[in-house]
């Protein structure tokens, strides 16, 4: 079933929102000197916390974890926005906010000294943004708009002669 | 999107449903590109933030070309640790600076961050590993602000200081008082200006507590009691990448037995002083700052009794009483630090016989509060002068309140409580770097010359003597003296 055009549309100003979320995130960390997911990482909580705490505690891996985490921030904004490896992008993105709502997942009986600006329960805007990368990730939005229609349009037609 | 919504079933999941006969055309393109104008958006958008942000933190604006009346002074970081971070973010906010040089041994790492840092400051910046280069080459530097491990202090400022630089040493002056001795001499030799690190000293909220509610006001009465801490919480040894690690030669060449050993030098002796120097320097110096007096005796006990002693030699908890002559009379300071709680964190509590004052350099620990007790005579003038905020009455807590708490006779009242009412916004190193830059620009004094840093560790390190000997040891009054 192919989406409506409205449906559609609407799936790709989400992809383009979460998009510009994503890229403002990996910049402003670019940007940050001695910017790093220490803090975040060592007041993780939950069943998953001795893993992140972990990758806190070392510094090889932090710093790589730091590096995943920046650049892979821009790199999926850029594809979010541009709708290019839109299905690569998503994938993606949707594995590293589900990384951050484990690491500080907002259940019952936990408490965080970085402050959240709202309430939650369970469900917190990480899993709300991992839930909208999924719609964006199944509809794969950039070949209706976006560069991956423009990849794929140009790699169709030269298979197409022998095809047809 | 699509002009026409029949001819162009958007693509879905189910591909396969795809019209393959359909041919390449300009729509694809227009909705190809057709998110591109919001990245467009977005650069615009990120670039006044950008602006905004550069507007906000002066550094950018101001280093760049310094105000017409503050002079530009020529400046070298040598040790860019983590202490030497902390001094760089908070001169990055000041105007009139130019960054020359940074050195530091571990050049795979802190060197190349801070150049890195730097040079995206648009400072024109020359890395070194050894000091000695950095001062044979940098001919224009005027200044040099050290960070490194103590044991390197006293080499390091004294070669400073006749190389001709003015120098910001970090405390403690050194490890041993020879080294701190040497270091006051070279001053004095050299003409040349050595403010100590103890940042306090220029901290707004503590300079208007000893000039304006102790010398002036003399809001205390006479000051009996003091008691400070430093208590912070267990945290792990320091790491470092692996690939950055510093060749074994090299590290033996500047005295460090391995990477652990140079990451973690504050615990080992012959290099710093443990926690009592790291932390409590800090906070007795502010014990003899207010107290106006060097120690006559000291009592200490302590000990390496959480960690491991084979990579933690110095005391990981230490408790030491100090005893005082002041001009008041005779008072008493404890001072606690451990490292295995960190509850309560730090603060120094003064307690005379008309008042008491409770002041830390974290705003969060506490943000100076005084307390007038209720036979002393009315604070009212210095409430007008604005040296105090008007009182808030102690009150009962409420869970409290249903069960009222029964005063007894011999009880004292409660008394009221009062802010002091400064608050610093800056780092907390700013103050304290800016008065060093205003000495060498000739518009003030230094607040913790040599002599002043001499005393302090002169007062400190005898801690560790006196848990070495276990018992009370006294200070003749020529051992403060350089």
């Amino acid at each position: 079933m192919a989406l409506s055009r409205p449906q559609m549309t609407a799936v790709v100003v989400l992809r383009v929102l979460i998009g510009w979320h994503f890229l403002y995130e990996g910049l402003s960390k670019l940007t940050t000197p001695g910017w790093s997911a220490s803090g975040y990482l060592l007041q993780s909580r939950g069943p998953f916390a001795p893993l992140f705490r972990w990758m806190a505690a070392n510094p090889d891996v932090l710093s790589t974890v730091n590096q995943l985490n920046m650049w892979g921030l821009t790199l999926v904004g850029l594809g979010l926005i541009l709708g290019c490896f839109t299905r690569l992008a998503s994938a993606a993105g949707l594995l590293m906010i589900l990384l951050f709502y484990l690491c500080n997942p907002p259940f019952v009986g936990y408490f965080y000294s970085i402050p959240t600006e709202g309430s939650y329960l369970v469900v917190n805007k990480n899993l709300v943004e991992a839930a909208a990368l999924a719609v964006v990730f199944v509809t794969d939005s950039g070949r209706a708009a976006g560069l991956d229609r423009i990849i794929h349009g140009l790699l169709r037609p030269r298979a197409r002669p022998a095809a047809a | 999107m699509a002009d026409d919504e029949k001819d162009d079933p958007a693509p879905t999941g189910q591909r396969q449903g795809a019209p393959a006969e359909k041919k390449f055309d300009r729509r694809d393109v227009l909705l190809g590109l057709s998110t591109v104008p919001a990245l467009g958006l977005f650069g615009y958008a990120w670039g006044r933030k950008r602006r905004y942000d550069q507007v906000l933190t002066p550094q950018a604006a101001e280093a760049a070309a310094a105000p017409a009346n503050v002079r530009e002074i020529n400046v070298a970081l040598l040790g860019a640790g983590a202490q030497g971070q902390v001094l760089l973010d908070a001169m990055l906010r000041m105007p009139g600076l130019r960054f020359r040089a940074v050195c530091d041994i571990w050049r795979e790492y802190n060197q190349k961050r801070v150049v890195n840092i730097l040079r995206k400051y648009k400072y024109e910046v020359n890395g070194y590993e050894d000091y000695r280069e950095m001062l044979d080459k940098e001919k224009d530097l005027e200044a040099v602000v050290i960070a490194t491990p103590d044991f390197w202090h006293a080499p390091h400022t004294v070669d400073c200081l006749e190389a001709g630089k003015h120098v910001y040493c970090e405390k403690e002056m050194s490890n041993t008082l020879e080294g701190a001795r040497s270091m006051v001499h070279a001053a004095r030799e050299t003409g040349k200006l050595l403010q100590i690190g103890h940042q306090r000293r220029s901290h707004p909220r503590y300079r208007h507590c000893h000039e304006k509610l102790l010398q002036e006001a003399r809001l205390l009465g006479r000051i009996v009691t003091v008691n400070g801490q430093w208590n912070r919480g267990v945290s792990p040894d320091l790491g470092w990448p692996e690939r950055y690690a510093i060749p074994a030669d090299r590290l033996k060449q500047y005295g460090y037995k391995s990477m652990g050993q140079f990451r973690n030098w504050r615990w080992y002796k012959g290099m710093g002083g443990g926690p009592i120097v790291d932390l409590g320097s800090h906070q007795i110096d502010i014990f003899n700052w207010f107290l106006g007096a060097n120690p006559s005796h000291v009592t200490a006990s302590g000990g390496t009794d959480y960690h491991d002693p084979a990579t933690h030699e110095w005391y990981d908890t230490v408790m030491a009483i100090y005893e005082y002559e002041t001009k008041d009379g005779t008072a008493r300071a404890y001072y606690q630090t451990q490292t295995t709680n960190g509850s309560q964190g730090y603060f120094e509590n003064f307690m005379g016989d008309q008042g008491t004052l409770v002041i830390s350099e974290s705003e969060a620990n506490n943000p100076g509060l005084l307390y007038r007790d209720p036979n002393a005579p009315p604070w009212d003038e210095w409430i007008r002068k604005g040296y105090v905020s008007a009182p808030k009455l102690q009150e009962l807590d409420d869970e409290e309140e249903d069960e009222p708490a029964v005063l007894d006779v011999r009880e004292s009242v409660a008394p009221d409580q009062h802010r002091v009412p400064v608050v610093l916004r800056d780092p907390y190193h700013q103050p304290h770097l800016q008065n060093f830059f205003d000495t060498i620009r000739g518009t003030a004094q230094l607040h913790c010359p040599a002599e002043v840093g001499y005393e302090t560790a002169a007062t400190v390190l005898k801690v560790n003597e006196a848990i070495e000997a276990k018992r009370r040891l006294s200070f003749g009054p020529e051992e403060f003296r350089v």
